[in-house]
């Protein structure tokens, strides 16, 4: 059931995305607010479905990129599987996680939307893609990263309401 | 035994005391005599009519704050509603400014069939250079065929579904489109960057270049027409010991503020790659 929450949430998210956060750039970055959520949704207590979150949100991220399809579903797994083993190590403090996986998550799925332009032929500075790309990205995620923890934390306690022990 | 007036003759004392009275009045002789009668019926009246009117405000004050109150409630509901038509009709004002270019565009190049389409987003990897339009194959639109503004060359689908597109621009690290730089006519290969910077490529090194050239596509290779403007060189890079020369290029066309484009629906591409030969192996 909770599944297929993903479908309409992420739509939106995915729709927010290419519409409206693609146009507010830093030099030429912009945020990512699927992998945002996703990893905000993976770090939810007793949520279980964060692997189908990413499946899901990968798969409408590949419907709307350019890049070869794939690369955002298995961006956004591996992140999946970095916030989860993260979650399991550093449980108690949820939003730090959260900043963590956005950095290390920010960085992974750039270097592999980075290898994918460099298999399809494009010449490149590594350096002018670092200052001009990646960093402005990650920091307009760890920006965003907060409000959006804080949003999916709302969410989840609709659908999963925490159970009060007497 | 009293002797009593007639009442006619006291008619005539008691009128002529009046008039009597009156022209005193009226010639300021009594004022110091009124002044000293009136000033307690005054000060009396005075009182009476602070009260009468702390009464009178106390009993309507409380109903005259809530009209206003609701009077201004409707009107900042009004004002509110202005402002929000007022942006409705900057936006459409804006949007008409463009639709009147892109005409003026379509009206100078007859040779060509236009169709609008609106951007409606942007590729979500920083690392690509593409925009959706909310025209599809529903549309009649085809992957190739190139988009213009009003401006210039925009890019060319790349791919399409049933409702909408997905347009390569310029820009895009991928893109090659062959040009032709004015006045020199020299051809040369039009590339974009990863930061979406546009350079040119393999411009002959005896072509004569300069700052401000105008660039526009020369219809080689068969993926996009001629004659379209692409853009003017702002800068000229030139070595001896190299093959070609290169230019950097500010192309016409705002990318950032790509709201509507023109796709060229009666353009079809030409794929000249079976007639590129391919070296043999032993």
């Amino acid at each position: 059931m909770h599944t297929f929450l993903a479908i309409p949430v992420l739509s939106i998210v995915t729709i927010l995305q290419s519409a409206v956060v693609s146009r507010i750039t830093l030099l030429h970055g912009t945020a990512d607010i699927i992998l945002l959520t996703i990893i905000a949704w993976a770090l939810q207590e007793e949520v279980k479905t964060g692997w189908q979150w990413a499946l899901i949100g990968g798969l409408l991220a590949d419907f709307l990129s350019g890049l070869p399809f794939g690369i955002y579903t298995a961006s956004y797994l591996l992140i999946t599987g970095l916030t989860l083993a993260l979650r399991v190590r550093i449980w108690r403090f949820a939003i730090l996680v959260q900043l963590f996986a956005t950095f290390l998550g920010t960085i992974l799925s750039h270097a592999l939307s980075l290898l994918a332009v460099i298999a399809q032929g494009t010449n490149l500075s590594f350096q002018t893609v670092l200052e001009t790309i990646t960093l402005p990205s990650l920091i307009l995620n760890l920006l965003l990263t907060i409000p959006v923890y804080i949003l999916i934390q709302e969410l989840a306690l609709q659908v999963h309401p925490r159970k009060i022990e007497l | 035994m009293k002797r009593r007036f007639p009442s006619f003759f006291r008619n005539i004392v008691f009128s002529l005391l009046i008039i009597g009275l009156l022209a005193l009045a009226l010639g300021g002789y009594v004022k110091t005599l009124s002044r000293l009668a009136l000033t307690p019926i005054m000060a009396a009246q005075t009182w009476v009519s602070k009260q009468y009117t702390g009464f009178e405000d106390f009993i309507t004050a409380p109903r005259d704050v809530t009209a206003i109150r609701q009077e201004n409630a409707r009107l900042e509901a009004e004002n509110a509603s202005l402002q929000a038509q007022i942006v409705e009709l900057q936006q459409q004002l804006g949007e008409y400014q463009i639709l009147a270019a892109l005409l003026d565009f379509a009206r100078a190049h007859p040779e060509h069939k236009y169709l609008g389409a609106t951007v409606i987003g942007r590729d979500i990897s920083p690392f690509l250079h593409y925009v959706i339009i909310n025209r599809g194959s529903d549309d009649g639109l085809r992957r190739g065929m190139p988009i213009v503004t009003q401006k210039g060359l925009a890019g060319r689908v790349s791919q399409t579904t049933a409702k909408s597109a997905r347009v390569k621009l310029i820009t895009d690290p991928t893109i090659k489109v062959n040009v032709r730089i004015q006045p020199s006519r020299s051809e040369a290969i039009l590339t974009g960057s990863i930061t979406g910077d546009v350079t040119l490529e393999q411009i002959p090194q005896d072509a004569k270049i300069n700052p401000g050239n105008l660039i526009l596509t020369s219809g080689l290779g068969g993926n996009y027409p001629p004659n379209i403007i692409v853009g003017q060189v702002t800068s000229v890079r030139s070595q001896e010991y190299a093959l070609f020369q290169s230019a950097s290029v500010q192309p016409v066309t705002d990318f950032g503020e790509l709201e509507i484009v023109l796709v060229i629906t009666n353009f079809n591409p030409i794929d000249i790659e079976p007639l590129i030969p391919v070296p043999e192996t032993p």
